[in-house]
């Protein structure tokens, strides 16, 4: 009988265990938030009559994202410890999210247990900001009087829900250029059809597997498109405009830079991306965005390229495609003030500044100073237009076109139908949705 | 006296019996509670969440039924799911099956150094998958070693009669992509089944052998009418646990094909998907019924299993 007794206590003892080692409740970070009307914002990028004093709010905000580099780090460490000596009212607890970001962002948005402020990647905005899952920021903005159009509209566009609220703010952004071997490539060219007649004369050339680096995919490819004057969806992003001549035009063309042998995937060169194939010399040319700069000083030195812009189409305007990543407050939040306080600070003028001299990141503003060298990356964002986040559902729109483009390469058909075709069918579906 | 005393063990008896049984049940009921919270309760939960519309902050919305049974097979990326692991499964479980068995027979052998290669087949089912898989990649990349190895020997004219080009993209292009995963997998898993087998072996008497020897039969005979067929346990125990690993697909597929399942689809599994709806989409509700769809299409193929090899033969 004892030992029964003892056999049913051992069991309690580790279900009790098992059950609440992870319910421990988190230390609260406290704070107590003031917000008394008449204050100053941040002065950076604040334009509207600041109305409430941000000094005057006290706690911890909780910041969360990705990190790709040391380097990055310790650029958002110096940035924290500007905010730091700024605002030394708000504690920041800074704590890096490993892993696979989206999924572990998951779990936080299921148990509500999220950081005040963290990234969220252009992708994402809209589908989380319709979850719920972010805290819209047009209150904050008419609060606090932070104005908005300081920054590149291609930038902030993304983080607009459907509802036409503001999600998040752009911490950086990066266009997408043309890098190009200057051993191989002495001039830029600066239209589609000198483009193809630069890369025409270095078929076959000792050790390049092909001329040009592309993606099989809307990644790249749409800038392509627009540069050729089509488009996935119409400005108002509500009429299907894959199956317009522009569009099948430019599609078409795009498969033919691999039926001509011009073009080739990172992948059949064998590498991992377009980076390793410019930095292998695998091709001379190559279509990324300034995060190519910080791969090519480490990994290959020795390789001189410059950046030009994407050359432009027959719609006659220069155009190219957009990457951003935004700060958002999580709806479920505990120290929503504070959060803004290091959110208004970051994606302000004197935070991105800082952010973007540590040299691994573009500003998102247009009163931030171009870092050295970014100079063609950054004027580009003028006119740049969004690359992912632009329309609900553009994941499966990018997943069909891909697919369908892959296909039409590895079968050798080289024929842009069952691309558009694949295409529109998904943007119709995302549309209806 | 000698009645009482017997009566007296019988009842000292009893009480240990009881307090033995309930000694068993009190060690069983740990796992016993934490099978039903977390498999039986969690199957339960995903039946609920997948006929609402399921909101991962807030919970339940509308009941919708079946419809998200029904949608998810409108899609024609989960129907390629279903056949990329239904394809995996009917090619990867036998040749891992023969290939462990064919190891398991070997190893089984009196030979000198026995031991090390035991460890030495099962060191890849040991080694991390994601380490394994990134390895694979590396090796079966158009400059990569195994192209080159071909190419050395003078094997490409071959190569070249089935459409392999000189730097074929074995992983990249969508015609070799799963069947590369399959090879991957084979070689990585053929030694935990090789351990399944030997086991196996061991329960099969000497002296059945040593009749055959005597009636003149050879090794090859005996592979094929003793072995093999006194294998029935270790094959119907083999093949369940490979047709539920091979359904479940999703590591390598994740790491060599990311999470679109790229080339093409080539290598999108059922788990890849239904992670991409939970997680990408966060459309719980429809990952919940692409769960429970596999759940039900394991569970028929185990059945089906169970009835082929189910019953241990007797000699």
């Amino acid at each position: 009988m004892r030992r029964s007794v003892l056999a049913l206590g051992a069991s309690i003892v580790m279900i009790a265990g098992a059950c609440t080692s992870g319910s421990t409740p988190a230390p609260s970070t406290g704070g107590t938030t003031s917000a008394a009307p008449g204050g100053s914002a941040e002065a950076s990028g604040a334009s509207a009559a600041p109305s409430a004093d941000l000094s005057a709010i006290t706690g911890t905000a909780k910041l969360s994202g990705w990190q790709s580099s040391d380097a990055e780090n310790k650029a958002l460490q110096d940035t924290v410890t500007a905010f730091q000596a700024a605002y030394p009212n708000v504690k920041v607890d800074y704590k890096v999210i490993t892993g696979d970001y989206p999924t572990v962002m998951a779990t936080n948005f299921a148990s509500k247990n999220v950081p005040d402020l963290f990234y969220v990647d252009a992708s994402f905005g809209q589908p989380w900001a319709d979850q719920g899952f972010l805290e819209p920021l047009d209150d904050y903005f008419t609060k606090y009087g932070f104005d908005t159009s300081a920054f590149f509209p291609g930038y902030l566009a993304p983080f607009k829900g459907s509802d036409g609220k503001t999600y998040g703010l752009p911490k950086d952004g990066n266009t997408i250029g043309m890098a190009y071997n200057t051993a191989e490539v002495q001039t830029a060219p600066t239209s589609l059809a000198d483009l193809v007649t630069a890369a025409t004369a270095l078929k076959g050339k000792d050790g390049l597997k092909a001329p040009i680096c592309l993606n099989p995919g809307l990644d790249r490819g749409l800038a392509f498109i627009y540069a050729q004057g089509g488009s996935i969806v119409s400005d108002d992003g509500k009429t299907n405009q894959v199956d317009t001549p522009q569009t099948k035009a430019a599609v078409q063309w795009y498969l033919d830079l691999f039926k001509n042998g011009i073009g080739m995937t990172a992948s059949d060169m064998g590498d991992d991306w377009c980076g390793t194939s410019l930095g292998k010399k695998h091709a001379a040319i190559a279509f990324e965005g300034g995060w190519l700069d910080p791969a090519m000083s480490s990994t290959y030195p020795n390789v001189k390229y410059a950046w030009g812009q994407i050359p432009t189409g027959s719609s006659g305007s220069p155009v190219t495609i957009s990457y951003t990543a935004a700060y958002s407050i999580g709806a479920d939040s505990k120290d929503k003030d504070q959060a803004w306080v290091l959110l208004q600070f970051l994606a302000g003028k004197d935070g991105m500044t800082k952010w973007t001299s540590g040299g691994v990141a573009l500003p998102s503003r247009t009163d931030v100073p171009t870092p050295t060298g970014k100079d063609i990356l950054v004027a580009q964002a003028q006119f740049a237009k969004p690359g992912s986040g632009f329309m609900k559902g553009y994941g499966d729109v990018q997943k069909a076109f891909q697919d369908a483009f892959t296909k039409e390469i590895q079968d050798k058909t080289y024929n842009a139908d069952s691309v558009i075709a694949a295409t529109k069918t998904a943007v119709d579906a995302a549309l209806a949705s | 006296m000698t009645i009482a005393s017997a009566r007296d063990r019988r009842v000292s008896t009893g009480i240990g019996q009881r307090s033995e049984a309930l000694a068993a049940y009190a060690f069983i009921a740990i796992p016993m509670l934490l099978f039903l919270v977390l498999n039986i309760g969690s199957i339960l939960y995903a039946l609920f969440i997948s006929v609402f519309q399921w909101n991962i902050r807030s919970g339940a919305g509308a009941f919708i039924g079946i419809a998200n049974y029904q949608n998810v097979f409108k899609d024609p990326i989960f129907i390629r799911a279903i056949q990329n692991s239904v394809y995996y499964a009917i090619v990867w479980v036998p040749l891992t099956m023969a290939v462990g068995l064919f190891l398991a027979v070997l190893v089984n052998q009196k030979l000198r150094g026995r031991t090390f290669f035991r460890a030495a087949f099962y060191f890849p089912a040991i080694a991390s998958s994601a380490a394994v898989t990134v390895l694979w990649i590396f090796l079966a990349q158009p400059d990569g070693l195994f192209n080159g190895i071909r190419g050395a020997l003078g094997l490409n004219p071959i190569f070249q009669l089935f459409g392999f080009a000189p730097n074929q993209n074995w992983i990249g292009d969508s015609h070799t992509a799963l069947n590369s995963v399959i090879l991957l997998n084979a070689w990585t898993t053929s030694g935990t089944f090789m351990l399944f087998y030997l086991a196996s072996l061991q329960t099969i008497p000497g002296e059945v052998y040593e009749a055959a020897a005597i009636d003149g039969a050879g090794s090859w005979q005996m592979f094929w009418r003793i072995t093999f067929p006194l294998l029935k346990p270790g094959h119907y125990f083999v093949a369940t646990v490979a047709v539920i690993g091979a359904l479940q697909l999703f590591d390598q597929a994740r790491i060599a094909g990311g999470t679109t399942g790229d080339p093409a689809n080539a290598l999108m599994s059922v788990v890849l998907y239904l992670y991409n709806l939970a997680f990408f989409k966060f459309d719980f509700d429809r990952a919940a019924a692409v769960g429970l769809i596999l759940f039900a299409i394991i569970l028929t193929l185990t059945l089906i299993q169970r009835r082929l090899f189910g019953s241990a033969p007797s000699w």
